[in-house]
């Protein structure tokens, strides 16, 4: 049996909503690591590592096949391709030997929607109390917040380029106020 | 909804990212402390809370944020908070909960 | 076209008729109308019975601040909305609006008869008659009351609209397009900032609508308004939401907009949105709300074609329509003045203007006079007549005692202006009073919040732009031409020759409220403005007392010889205007209307028919039924297959918290009663954790996966709770320890096999374990795969039997799992849902945290002493449960309970007696706390918390039933099943 048939994240339709102004996407698997570091180490982590791990809190590093945040004063969020795990478990691996910290697993914790277009930001909107002025929420800024009663991890990766990273049995309850955001969308 | 400003995340946030966690500054007694404290003592620090009228030192939650907690002085009546600090600090004088309103008053 | 609409006047389109019906009868309107205007454009000024004595009303006011005339309209199955103002509803081709309150029709109402006995309806007389005898209220009195006393109809049927909401932000928010808001929005469009500016009504304008003749720089108004209308629309920094009310005020400039979409609209596209709710946070707010025009208080104030003087001019100028032909006027102000002379500028014919004061200016009564029209000044009208519209007034001059009767189909009234303060006071920016006008007027800002024009007490055009203008920054210095809005004087009685007991003279239109109801309350002892409200229900009504509020309070401050500060201001609550519970969820309803959270493993149990429960926010599979089988028939075949041969049970929902770090032992220690340092890696422990106070909090197993690392198992809804709990003791506590918690419940699908034949099951697909008694023994952990994918597999049982918890990340748990139950065909495989579960822990006598705890429970009570160490240092919990009143004797202890007759399943929560012949009340000496029909025993079980229970064992108590029956049971040890555990050795 191949490695899809098992995989399965609930929610089967990949695009929830593709047109010009707005498109919605599942993003396919992905590999996600909770990691807690002493603050105090961060630059030898990041020497050692090559992580490139951001120091503010909200901040965040997109590279090739990796995207690294700081969610809190000690705690950074990496999300990657597949084909990325065994590089990172390398790493980590090495970094455990050499300091304090806390790596764990979490990529099948979340799911996580992809959201493109212009009107982008009002999608997120729907939901999520955050000011999502350039001002505000600049291009590369990432946090915990929510989307009504579902707690979640808001990224902007372009001006109207979000991800919305939430536990995997709340990704339905998102999904819905998207359509039901769509079906608005498509009235008006 | 409040907006109310993370002393961790540096920024306003919603209140609905936050959750409230009770009076500030309560310190648990370690254990040989415990050990001596009589049991009207213990109730004292387990039950009995200041229930202020005005400005009240408390503890919030950023749990849909940077999951810090931290502690704030927040009037009871107007419900505005006049400022927030990280853990650790000490509870903040009359006089310097002073200072605070006036810069935040201009 | 209406005979009282007057051709090309005002901002309908005199081109495009518009087809409505009112009551049945087909009616025609123009494009841009209101039900109130087109009506009486034909001349139709009923619109409603009043709600306490089902007087006939027509509309008082011209927005939304209307008291009188509500209605209905229906718009298909389900689309049914009562209580609707017809002064601010929109007409369109085909709109079906019928009147409120009136049976059997409008004209001939049978609760008219309220008001001919209304000497008996006094205020508080719901209050004083219905209250005696008690059984009555629900027979006799509430159906009445609610039969009589009546607002429109409440729907029956779902409603198929959908709403939506949303989150927003901007820098400015302006609330009213009046010139003082329109200004603001100009001034605040040049700077590089978000501005929105929201209006409930169709256009922005505000009074520039209603009143005509002034020119704003050089331009007539009208022009000045289209031409800001535009420059708005241009700027891409300014956002112009109309049919948008702003109907509550919040902390931080967070205010909420419900904005109309297609309640004007003919015909409905499916899947619109009918209303949307934008919660919007300002930099700043501006309101420029305007002010609301009083009525004047006098007998017969209530008839129609009694309106406010500045309702007839914006129907004259806005909507063309004239509100009579023959119109008197009666005033206190002079701004009544203009309205009149708009009126007979367009050919309407004024019988007279009464102007309660003495005297007038000179200007304003030259003006009438070059008009003709004659003005009584110190006389007030002391009676109206006409049914069901008003024929005539009696004009009474209280200094000579001379009446004089003038007949009139329509009667303009103004007794001076209410700023509106709702949204500030919502705001809790404080009011002061203002004793020359008689008005509260902003004074103390709370937010970043003004208050500008009219609704600050700044009247007249050229102040209200200049004061837009300044509020957002600008220093436009506006050159304007218009009539002086000159001053009036407030009354708080009109004299009248007439006794008091034969006149009625309404307040509160919406609610029948009159002086007189209001002197009663006052009389009777109530001296707090808000209990005078209460009292005669003054302001309560869907208006709250727009028009109401200021002349009650100077009613009732006159009647207590105070000054009205003294007497109070009632509080302004959300929302300002009436809003639909449609708009309130927005999104939120259905399946969104809370999280419902499922398991990967979800869609496999619903695609066999189980049937699901609630637990916290997630939904769980609670049995699998048979085609024919009831609950108890599923859950006695699921629980024997179990103990028989197989059994598998999605477990997915146990909470998971991975805490990892050198000192996660120490951690774990001050967090649970028992010891974790010794504990092995690849071992599991049962942990028990309390609160400070000693009470049992949560409970669960933890595997150790390396020195540094526990895998955390919390219950089901006690989750997030545990989390909270850890990271607050961690950060607050327990700063200096290298400890790190992870949330993982998600990252686990859980699936629980138990049974003897659960090793044999899961052999075949297991790597890298060795799955031996003697290498994997109870209560242990192991990393490998299973099927193919990573797995870490817990050898522990909550049912007695042998147990494995195979855990694999989520996005693998439903292959695992139908790959698992299509090999487990050779063994029966039964899948078992929540109650199963429950029955065979209770077997077990295991504990159900919430269950069999409810947060007053410690670990003796329980009998799990064995469980809370006694060398430890220090763990949360500790030092209570060495207080006096938990170490007394005489707590209640959780024990089981085996019934006489082992056919009775006891009730839970049923209450538990020494002797079930004791009068009432009985002493009580606990209660059940789980309770199941046991399978495997072929008999009842149950465990109970009872007063002092341990000392009770095989003692004989009752469980009173309703209805007389007295079940008996023998208190017993609560371990029903396999005593010494036999059960999990199987090969
Ligand atoms: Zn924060």
């Amino acid at each position: 049996m191949s490695s899809d048939m098992k995989f399965d994240q609930g929610l089967t339709l990949p695009e929830i909503l593709s047109g010009n102004d707005l498109k919605i996407m599942l993003l396919p698997e992905k590999v996600r690591y909770s990691l807690r570091i002493k603050p105090s180490d961060i630059a030898a982590v990041n020497k050692a590592s090559g992580l490139k791990l951001p120091r503010k809190i909200g901040g965040s590093n997109l590279g090739k096949d990796q995207f690294v945040m700081c969610l809190g004063p000690d705690e950074w969020f990496v999300v990657a391709n597949v084909d990325a795990r065994d590089r990172l478990e390398k790493i980590f691996a090495k970094l455990e030997k050499s300091f304090t910290l806390s790596i764990t697993d979490v990529s099948h914790r979340n799911i996580c929607f992809g959201l493109m277009g212009a009107d982008a930001v009002k999608a997120v909107n729907i939901g999520c109390p955050l000011d999502l002025s350039l001002e505000h929420f600049p291009v590369g800024k990432v946090t915990r917040t929510v989307f009504e009663s579902a707690p979640i991890i808001l990224t902007r990766t372009g001006e109207d380029n979000f991800g919305i990273e939430c536990w995997r049995s709340f990704a339905p309850y998102i999904r819905g106020f998207f359509e039901r955001y769509a079906t608005d969308k498509a009235a008006a | 909804m409040f907006l109310i400003h993370c002393p961790h995340c540096q920024e306003d946030r919603p209140e609905i990212e936050f959750a409230y966690a009770g009076e500030a500054h309560i310190v648990r007694p370690g254990p040989e402390q415990q050990d001596a404290m009589s049991d009207a003592e213990w109730s004292e620090f387990m039950f009995i809370r200041d229930n202020v009228r005005g400005e009240h030192c408390e503890r919030w939650w950023h749990a849909n944020g940077c999951n810090m907690f931290f502690n704030a002085v927040r009037n009871t009546v107007s419900d505005k908070f006049i400022k927030t600090y990280k853990i650790g600090h000490k509870r903040p004088s009359a006089s310097q909960i002073q200072k605070w309103k006036d810069a935040a008053n201009g | 076209m209406g005979e009282y609409r007057k051709s090309g006047k005002g901002r309908v389109d005199h081109s495009e008729a518009v087809r409505f019906s009112f009551d049945g009868k087909s009616y025609e309107g123009l494009r841009g109308d209101t039900v109130a205007s087109a009506l009486m454009a034909n001349g139709v000024h009923l619109l409603g019975r009043s709600f306490k004595y089902h007087r006939p009303r027509g509309a008082v006011g011209v927005g939304f601040e209307e008291p009188n005339a509500l209605v209905t309209v229906r718009r298909g199955k389900g689309r049914m909305t009562p209580n609707l103002r017809a002064t601010a509803l929109e007409i369109y081709n085909g709109m079906e609006v019928t009147s409120q309150n009136r049976w059997p029709n409008l004209n001939f109402d049978i609760g008219a008869f309220n008001n001919t006995f209304s000497a008996f309806f006094p205020a508080g007389f719901y209050n004083k008659t219905f209250m005696w005898p008690k059984s009555f209220w629900d027979k006799v009195y509430e159906p009445f009351i609610r039969n009589m006393a009546g607002l429109g109809p409440a729907p029956t049927e779902p409603d198929p609209d959908v709403y939506a909401s949303t989150y927003a932000h901007c820098d400015v928010l302006i609330v009213g397009a009046g010139p003082a808001g329109l200004a603001a929005a100009i001034a605040a469009s040049k700077k590089d900032q978000r501005v929105v500016l929201v209006d409930e009504n169709t256009e922005l304008g505000g009074s520039l609508l209603g009143a005509t003749g002034a020119t704003i720089d050089g331009k007539p108004s009208e022009a000045w308004l289209a031409k800001t209308i535009k420059d708005l629309d241009k700027a891409q920094n300014v956002t112009v939401m109309t049919r948008t009310s702003a109907i509550g005020f919040y902390h931080d400039n967070f205010v909420a907009l419900s904005e109309r979409l297609t309640d004007h609209v003919p015909s409905l596209k499916p899947g619109q949105s009918r209303e949307k709710l934008h919660r919007m946070r300002a930099g700043r707010v501006i309101l420029a709300q305007g002010a609301i025009e009083r009525p004047l208080v006098f007998n017969g104030n209530d008839r129609p074609g009694v309106m406010l003087a500045s309702a007839a001019q914006t129907y004259i100028n806005r909507y063309g329509v004239g509100v009579g032909k023959n119109i008197a006027c009666f005033t206190a102000h002079d701004s009544a003045y203009q309205a009149v002379f708009d009126l007979a500028d367009s050919n309407i014919r004024v019988a007279a203007i009464v102007d309660a004061r003495k005297e007038l200016a000179a200007d304003i009564l030259a003006q009438a006079q070059s008009r003709g029209i004659d003005v009584i000044t110190n006389a007030v009208i002391s009676k109206t007549g006409g049914k069901n519209r008003i024929k005539s007034i009696e004009v009474y001059s209280p200094d000579t005692g001379t009446k004089r009767q003038v007949n009139c189909d329509a009667l303009l009234m103004s007794g001076g202006w209410t700023p509106s303060l709702h949204l500030w006071s919502h705001s809790k920016g404080s009011i002061k009073w203002d004793a020359a006008t008689k008005v509260y007027l902003p004074d103390q800002a709370n937010e970043n919040c003004v208050c500008i024009g009219a609704c600050n007490g700044d009247f007249g055009i050229k102040t209200a732009l200049n004061a837009g203008s300044k509020a957002a920054g600008g220093r436009k210095s506006y050159k304007v031409e218009e009539a002086d809005f000159g001053q009036g004087q407030i009354f708080d009685q009109l004299p009248n020759y007439i006794a008091p007991q034969k006149t009625k003279a309404f307040v509160d239109f919406q609610n029948d409220v009159t002086d007189k109801d209001i002197k009663l309350a006052v009389r009777e002892g109530f001296k707090s403005i808000e209990h005078v409200k209460r009292y005669t229900t003054n302001g309560m009504a869907t208006d709250q007392g727009k028009t109401s509020n200021l002349n009650a309070l100077e009613i009732a401050s006159k009647a207590l010889g105070k000054d009205a500060p003294q007497v109070g201001l009632t509080t302004f609550r959300p929302p300002y205007t009436p809003t639909t519970f449609g708009a309130i969820c927005g999104y939120r309803t259905d399946d969104l209307f809370e999280v419902t959270r499922k398991t990967p493993i979800d869609p496999w149990a619903e695609s066999q028919g189980a049937v699901f429960e609630p637990v916290g926010i997630w939904r769980r599979a609670w049995y699998f039924p048979k085609p024919g089988e009831d609950m108890h028939a599923a859950v006695a075949r699921e629980c024997k297959a179990t103990r028989d041969s197989l059994g598998i049970f999605d477990a997915s929902t146990l909470g998971k918290i991975e805490v990892v770090g050198p000192d996660a032992a120490k951690f774990m220690n001050i967090m649970y009663t028992n010891p974790w340092s010794k504990l092995g890696v690849g071992a599991c422990r049962y942990g028990l954790m309390l609160r400070e106070d000693g009470y049992i909090y949560d409970d669960g197993v933890v595997g150790r996966l390396a020195e540094d690392r526990f895998h955390v198992t919390t219950t089901t809804g006690g989750a997030p709770r545990v989390y909270r709990h850890m990271e607050d003791y961690l950060q607050t506590e327990f700063p200096e320890l290298e400890v790190w918690l992870t949330s993982t419940t998600e990252q686990w699908s859980v699936i629980a096999l138990n049974g003897p034949n659960a090793r044999k099951l899961i052999e075949p697909f297991v790597e890298g374990i060795d799955l031996s008694p003697e290498s994997f023994p109870h209560m242990a952990v192991r990393e490998g795969k299973i099927c193919g994918v990573p797995t870490r597999l817990f050898r522990v049982s909550f049912s007695g039997e042998l147990g494995f918890e195979v855990n694999v990340p989520a996005h693998f748990g439903k292959y695992v799992w139908e790959t698992l139950f299509e090999a487990g065909q050779k063994y029966d495989i039964t899948p078992y849902g929540t109650e199963t579960m429950h029955v065979l822990r209770a077997e077990k006598g295991f504990i159900i945290v919430g269950q069999d705890t409810d947060g007053t429970v410690t670990p003796h009570d329980a009998g799990m002493s064995w469980i809370v160490s006694k060398k430890k240092k220090d763990f949360v919990g500790k030092r209570s449960l060495q207080r006096s009143d938990l170490v007394a004797e005489g707590r209640k202890h959780l024990i089981g309970l085996l019934t006489d007759d082992p056919n009775v399943v006891l009730e839970e929560g049923a209450q538990i007696v020494t002797d079930p012949n004791q009068p009432i009340p009985m002493d009580m000496l606990g209660h059940v706390t789980s309770s199941y029909w046991s399978e495997a025993l072929g008999r009842s079980i149950a465990m109970a918390l009872v007063r002092d229970g341990f000392n009770r064992m095989d003692e004989e108590l009752y469980i009173p039933m309703p209805g007389g029956v007295n079940h008996k049971a023998k208190v017993v040890k609560p371990m029903f099943y396999d005593p010494k555990g036999e059960r999990l050795n199987v090969l």
